[in-house]
C-alpha cells in the first residue's frame, strides 16, 4: 500500500479532531469556567489514538496474487481475509475520488456474483491499480466458468 | 400438450379459464413423433424458423391484448388500497367528522370535479397502458430471448438461453381469472436482470417455458412444440400444517404479545388509545402472516428433468422451475416452536432471485413447512450427491447437521474457549467438508443447516474481532449469491478457520473444473438425479 493513504486518512481525522479540541478548549475559557477546559483532552487523545491506528491499519492492508486466487487482507481490530478465485470475478472497479487523486491514490474493488464479497484494495498508486486491474481481468477471463 | 415424454401426470392448472383467443390455443397439433426429444434428435440450422407454433418461431410477437386492461385494473386496485388506507387512518384519528362537514359545504361541485379528475386519470393510465402494449414485443431466437419495450425510452433486452437460472409462470389474481399469465425468466445479472413477459395466455406461457427450458438444457426436438418435461409429484403441503406452522411462528407470537399488552394497557388506562395506536403495527404483522399463508397455500412440489417444479399461491399463483445446478446454496431452518413437531423450512439462493424485495419471501422458498423427511427429500433433489460414501452416511450427516452437536457426523465444531462468546450454541456451530459440498450447521434456539456445493463457492473469508483474537477464535464466511442463505461458521478455532479458508479456495477451484455442463441435458450420463416418472 502507498503510505500516502495513511497521510490522506490522517489529514481527514486530524482536521476535525483539532477543531474539536480547540472548541473544547476555547468555549470553557471564554465562559470563564477554565477547569472544564481539561475536557479538551478527550478529543485530543482520541485523535491521537486514531492517528496511530491509521498507521497500523494501512500497514495491515495488503493483497497477494496467487496462482488461482487473490487474497485480500484488512483491518487491525477486526481482521479480515478474503479469498477471491479469479474464475469467480465478474468485474473489477477502479475508483479514485477527488481527494484520492490529489494524493495520487486509487482503489481497486473486485466483484463476484455475491454481494457479500467484500474485496477492495484501497490506497494503490494509479499506475499500480491499472496494472492490477488489467492483470486480474485477463486472469479472470482465462478461468471464467459459469455461475 | 404434445408430449414425447410419457403423459404429464399433473394437469397444467385448474384455473385455465375462458382464455380469450390471442394466439393459437389449446392442445396443439396431434402429430407427435414420440421419443424424439433426446439429444440425438438433432435439428439444426440457425436460419430456419423454429417449428414451435405461436411464440418461439423466431418472429416478433406481441403480448396479449388484454394486458393494458389488467395493468389498469391493478393500478385501480392500488389506488383504492391507498385511498382506503388513508381514509381509514383519518377515520381512526377522528378526522372523518371534519371531512363530512367540509363535504357538505362544497357539495356537488366538489364531487363532480373529483369525478372528472378521476375519469381523466383513468383515461390517461389507459392510454399509457395501451401505448406501452403497442411498443412491447418479444421473440425467441436460436439462443436468446429478446424483449423490446418502453414508449419514451426504448429498451431492448436480450437474455442468453444458456444463462437462464429459473423460469416462473406467475398468475396474479385478475390475470388468473381471464386465463393469462406472466412469464418471468431469471438470468444471473447484477440488479433487475429478469425478463418479464406479461401477459401471455396460460397455454402460451407454458409452451414458451417448455421451449426455453428445453433450449437451456441443450435439448433439441423435432415435434412442433417443445416437449413438456415429465413431472413426478413428490408431495403437497397440507393446509392444516401450513396454518399450524404459521400459528407457531415467532410472528404470531409477537402479534399475540403485542395485542395482549395493548389491551391490558388500555384497560389499565381506561382509554382505547393504546389499541388504536397499535393497530397499524398489528395490521402490518397480520399482512405479513397473510402473505406467508397465501404464498404457501396449496404448495406442491414435483421433480422433473428440468429441475424442481413448485406450484403455490392462493391469490397469485406461481409455478416455479429451478433447473438442476442453478441452486447456489440451500438452507434448512427450524424456529424454536417447530421443534416439538420437527418441521423445517427450506430456502435457497438462486442467482437472479431476490432482487425485487417485495417478492423475496415467495421466490426463495422451496418448502414453507415440511417434516424432516420432506425437507431432506427436497435437499436431495437439489443436491443429489452430497459427496459422502453411500446413502447411510448421507443420512447420518444430515441428521447430525439438523439436530446434532459436538463431533458426531464428522463436524468440526467450535473449541471450548468459544463458550465465552457463544455459550448456548458453541458445541453446535460446526462445519463438515464433503467431496461435493460444505455443510454448515448453526444455532441452538433456532436450528439451521446450510449446504453450499464447492462448485458454487463465489469467494470466502475469515474474520477475527478483538475478543475472538484473545480467545484464539475466528469466524469463517462463505460468500454466495444474494438470497436468504448466508453461510457463516462463527467462532471456529483460528487454525481451523485458516485451514478451511485455504483449502476451500483450492476445493472450489477443483470442483469448478469438474463441474457438469451448463446445459444439463447434453450429457445425460451426468444428468440430474431426478429420473423421469
Amino acid at each position: 500500500m502507498s503510505w500516502r493513504l495513511a497521510t490522506l486518512r490522517r489529514v481527514l481525522t486530524a482536521v476535525p479532531g483539532i477543531l474539536f479540541t480547540l472548541a473544547a478548549l476555547v468555549i470553557p475559557l471564554a465562559a470563564g469556567t477554565s477547569s472544564a477546559a481539561t475536557a479538551a483532552l478527550v478529543p485530543l487523545v482520541v485523535t491521537g489514538w486514531v492517528w496511530w491506528l491509521i498507521g497500523r491499519q494501512v500497514r495491515a492492508t495488503g493483497y497477494a496474487e496467487r496462482a488461482e486466487d487473490l487474497l485480500v487482507r484488512r483491518g487491525v481490530l477486526m481482521r479480515r481475509i478474503v479469498v477471491v478465485p479469479y474464475g469467480r470475478m465478474q468485474y473489477v472497479d477502479v475508483h479514485a475520488g477527488p481527494l484520492d487523486r490529489a494524493f495520487g491514490l486509487a482503489r481497486v474493488q473486485l466483484h463476484t456474483a455475491s454481494a457479500a464479497t467484500d474485496a477492495s484494495i484501497p490506497g494503490l498508486a494509479p499506475v499500480e491499480a491499472a496494472r492490477l486491474r488489467d492483470r486480474l481481468s485477463s486472469r479472470g477471463q482465462a478461468r471464467l466458468a459459469g455461475l | 400438450m404434445t408430449d414425447p415424454y410419457p403423459p404429464d401426470p399433473v394437469p397444467p392448472d385448474p384455473a385455465q379459464g375462458a382464455a380469450p383467443s390471442g394466439a393459437p390455443q389449446g392442445t396443439g397439433p396431434a402429430p407427435d413423433p414420440a421419443g424424439e426429444a433426446g439429444p440425438a434428435g438433432a435439428r439444426e440450422a440457425a436460419g430456419a424458423p423454429l417449428p414451435v407454433v405461436g411464440e418461439a418461431d423466431g418472429g416478433w410477437h406481441r403480448v396479449h391484448p388484454l394486458t393494458p386492461a389488467i395493468r389498469l385494473w391493478q393500478a385501480i386496485v392500488l389506488l383504492v388500497v391507498f385511498v382506503g388506507q388513508d381514509w381509514g387512518q383519518g377515520a381512526l384519528r377522528g378526522d372523518s367528522h371534519v371531512s363530512t362537514r367540509e363535504f357538505g359545504r362544497f357539495g356537488l361541485g366538489a364531487l363532480a370535479g373529483g369525478g372528472a379528475l378521476l375519469l381523466l386519470a383513468v383515461a390517461a393510465v389507459t392510454a399509457a397502458a395501451a401505448l406501452s402494449w403497442r411498443f412491447t414485443r418479444f421473440r425467441v431466437t436460436e439462443d436468446a430471448l429478446e424483449l423490446h419495450h418502453g414508449v419514451l425510452s426504448r429498451r431492448q433486452r436480450r437474455a442468453r438461453l444458456d444463462r437462464i437460472q429459473a423460469v416462473d409462470v406467475v398468475q396474479p389474481l385478475v390475470a388468473r381469472l381471464v386465463g393469462l399469465a406472466r412469464l418471468t425468466v431469471e438470468v444471473a445479472g447484477g440488479s433487475d436482470s429478469r425478463v418479464e413477459l406479461s401477459y401471455l395466455t396460460q397455454d402460451q406461457a407454458q409452451r414458451l417455458r417448455n421451449h426455453l427450458l428445453a433450449r437451456a438444457a441443450g435439448l433439441r426436438y423435432d415435434s412442433p412444440q417443445a416437449p413438456q418435461a415429465p413431472e413426478r409429484d413428490v408431495f403437497d403441503v397440507p393446509l392444516a400444517r401450513l396454518g399450524a406452522s404459521l400459528a407457531l411462528s415467532g410472528v404470531t407470537l409477537s402479534l399475540l404479545v403485542l395485542g395482549i399488552g395493548l389491551v391490558a394497557l388500555s384497560v389499565l388506562a381506561g382509554t382505547p388509545a393504546p389499541i388504536v395506536g397499535g393497530l397499524p403495527a398489528g395490521v402490518g404483522v397480520g399482512g405479513l402472516l397473510w402473505q406467508r399463508f397465501s404464498s404457501g397455500f396449496g404448495f406442491h412440489v414435483a421433480t422433473s428433468p428440468d429441475g424442481l417444479r413448485l406450484r403455490h399461491g392462493l391469490l397469485e399463483h406461481r409455478t416455479q422451475t429451478v433447473p438442476p445446478g442453478r441452486v447456489q446454496a440451500i438452507r434448512l431452518y427450524q424456529p424454536l416452536l417447530w421443534r416439538a413437531v420437527d418441521w423445517w423450512r427450506v430456502e435457497v439462493n438462486v442467482a437472479g432471485y431476490g432482487q425485487a424485495d417485495d417478492r423475496r419471501t415467495t421466490e426463495h422458498l422451496l418448502l414453507p413447512v415440511g417434516t424432516r423427511a420432506e425437507a431432506v427429500a427436497v435437499l436431495s433433489f437439489v443436491l443429489p450427491d452430497l459427496g459422502v460414501d453411500g446413502p447411510l452416511q448421507a443420512r447420518q450427516l444430515i441428521d447430525a447437521g439438523l439436530s446434532g452437536s459436538g463431533g458426531e457426523g464428522g463436524f468440526i465444531t467450535d473449541p471450548p474457549p468459544a463458550r465465552w462468546v457463544d455459550p448456548l450454541a458453541w458445541r453446535r456451530n460446526g462445519v463438515r467438508v464433503t467431496r461435493r459440498a460444505l455443510v454448515i450447521r448453526r444455532g441452538r434456539v433456532f436450528r439451521l443447516l446450510d449446504v453450499v456445493p464447492h462448485a458454487r463457492t463465489q469467494s470466502c473469508g475469515v474474520q477475527q474481532g478483538p475478543l475472538q483474537r484473545a480467545l484464539g477464535l475466528a469466524s469463517f464466511q462463505l460468500h454466495s449469491t444474494s438470497g436468504p442463505v448466508t453461510p457463516v461458521v462463527p467462532h471456529l478455532a483460528a487454525h481451523d478457520a485458516a485451514v478451511l479458508l485455504t483449502e476451500q479456495a483450492e476445493r472450489a477451484h477443483r470442483a469448478r473444473m469438474e463441474a457438469g455442463p451448463e446445459r444439463w441435458m447434453e450429457n445425460p450420463a451426468e444428468g440430474p438425479g431426478a429420473s423421469p416418472g
